[in-house]
């Protein structure tokens, strides 16, 4: 009895959760001119307007611009440190895992403002777009870092010194023997740095420059003074683009994400 | 070959992430430090010289006082929530085994997969004077008027929750799957009943995922800045959105950094204290 009373609680509990994603969607198929739930008949009309909406296309091409370019920054260095903290940071390992989280630990909306205030005093300021991929970079490395230290605990470097020992130069080492080893933490730690640039709100909102804005932060200037369902369909094409990435790594690539 | 091998010192390995770090973390946050000590600025973000000034404006006004006490009681609220909602789920993962166990862990996750403004956007088609929820209750005839769901800290909490309760049920879950369950069955067999058993042998040694989902939720909570802006609108303002406006609405640089290092020191001394007092209660049981 008490058993069925928890599976019930828990059903309950997860429909809460996925209550507002579904509303979203099924708003976007709304064929009135206002946004209600449910939607006065279905139509795909709002999907045919955002199709036509420069805005919103260009904020799509930035942010899968900024995901990428963000993600392959930070995969690299954070392997890097990953390897460096498995096998070579000896009595420094706690102090290095903490300062690799740090831009998780530290709240989101500080590290974004000092950001701002930073790039302006040394002169580099938010004209380009580098300002917001550095941001991007900070937030999305300690995924990577996590996923690929989780992956390096189970490599053994025996297998390394048995590659030397053959004569491979440290790169072929690498790029040979640890990479494919790894490869499921790196993977999973790109999967996460890219959906986390994709998805990021305050960081792209402090650091954005004029004229060049990411998905969300359209969506919300455009939801601050407009409540068309036009809204709802873009919101959906962007989780329809975030499940794709993550069916597709896992179909392709296999997946293995270590979150925390 | 080899004397490439050795030029290629292990620290270069770990040199660009503490480039990064120290360059455009750590340098940024001494530099917000400064600036919040800063002169206010007339026209210009900030003005020559050095004052207290800014610590004491946000003292002295009951505005601001008001507002804090407010930020600090949604984070609370949210959090309690969060954990009272959280538990059985994260009971249910770790200890019941459950053909489903993929999915339900799937469905947990899901949420993290879509971004904040659009969960935030989701609420506000359900909250909204013309929402889902008030249009429902109207059309069965419970109310007449739309229920001010939205535009308060009623609807803030209710979001936040939402959106910050895959972080209270992972470390709950996680601290749940290492409790041995034999410790919970010698305790019934010596006569422990249901409840007891949960509340000296369960509860203890599932603090520490207690703890650290509690502190999660506080602190994204207390920082968060879409959800409360989204649904609090230009009513309900958080800390948070009052520091998003005072540097880019009105470019007070000194005071909005002063604002926000306030901000996250009262966050960070309510989780020290947090986790004081159950250390101290835990300890005595």
């Amino acid at each position: 009895m008490s058993r069925h009373l928890l599976t019930g609680y828990c059903l309950m509990i997860y429909a809460f959760l996925l209550l507002p994603i579904l509303v979203v969607v099924g708003a976007s198929f709304n064929a009135g001119a206002f946004l209600t739930f449910p939607p006065q008949g279905l139509s795909f009309r709002w999907y045919v307007v955002f199709f036509h909406n420069e805005v919103f296309l260009s904020a799509i091409k930035t942010s899968l611009w900024v995901a990428a370019v963000s993600t392959v920054i930070s995969s690299i260095i954070g392997t890097m440190a990953a390897i460096f903290y498995v096998q070579h940071a000896g009595r420094w390992k706690e102090s290095i895992r903490l300062a690799m989280l740090l831009p998780l630990l530290l709240p989101e909306v500080l590290t974004a403002i000092s950001l701002l205030f930073f790039v302006y005093s040394i002169g580099m300021g938010t004209r380009t777009i580098a300002a917001m991929i550095i941001g991007h970079c900070l937030i999305t490395l300690p995924f990577v870092f996590i996923n690929v230290s989780a992956a390096m605990e189970s490599y053994d470097p025996s297998w390394s010194l048995a590659a030397k020992s053959l004569g491979a130069g440290p790169l072929t080492r690498f790029r040979r023997i640890m990479l494919p080893l790894i490869k499921p933490g790196v993977i999973g730690g790109c999967l996460f740095a890219f959906i986390i640039s994709f998805d990021t709100f305050t960081i792209s909102f402090m650091l954005k420059n004029v004229g060049t804005a990411t998905l969300p932060i359209q969506l919300y200037d455009y939801l601050r003074t407009n409540f068309t369902p036009e809204a709802a369909a873009v919101s959906t094409v962007s989780i329809v683009l975030t499940l794709f990435v993550v069916v597709l790594s896992e179909k392709v690539l296999g997946l293995r994400i270590h979150r925390f | 070959m080899s004397l490439r091998a050795k030029s290629l010192k292990p620290f270069a390995l770990i040199a660009p992430a503490v480039l990064l770090l120290g360059v455009f973390l750590v340098l940024p946050y001494i530099n917000i430090v400064i600036m919040s000590l800063r002169n206010p600025g007339n026209g210009t973000p900030y003005a020559p010289g050095f004052t207290l000034g800014n610590y004491l404006r946000l003292f002295a006004d009951s505005f601001y006082l008001e507002q804090t006490a407010n930020t600090l009681m949604i984070g609370f609220i949210t959090t309690f929530v969060c954990l009272v909602l959280g538990f059985p789920v994260a009971w249910q993962l770790a200890k019941t085994q459950m053909r489903f166990r993929g999915l339900a862990y799937g469905l947990v996750l899901s949420p993290l997969l879509v971004g904040i403004v659009i969960r935030s956007y989701g609420w506000t088609i359900l909250l909204g004077n013309n929402g889902m929820i008030n249009r429902t209750l109207i059309s069965f005839g419970l109310i007449d008027r739309p229920l001010g769901l939205m535009y308060n800290s009623f609807g803030i909490v209710i979001a936040l929750v939402h959106v910050f309760l895959p972080f209270m049920i992972l470390p709950l879950m996680s601290a749940l799957q290492g409790i041995d369950p034999s410790i919970e069955a010698a305790a019934r067999s010596l006569g422990a009943g249901r409840i007891t058993a949960f509340r000296r042998i369960v509860l203890p040694l599932a603090m520490p995922g207690i703890q650290a989902g509690c502190i999660l939720v506080f602190v994204l909570s207390l920082s968060a800045y879409v959800t409360p802006s989204l649904i609090g609108g230009l009513r309900v303002k958080t800390m948070a959105v009052s520091v998003v406006d005072a540097l880019i609405d009105t470019f007070q640089w000194p005071f909005g950094s002063a604002m926000a290092l306030m901000l996250s020191l009262t966050g960070a001394m309510m989780v020290m204290l947090f986790a004081r007092l159950t250390r101290m209660k835990w300890k005595a049981n």
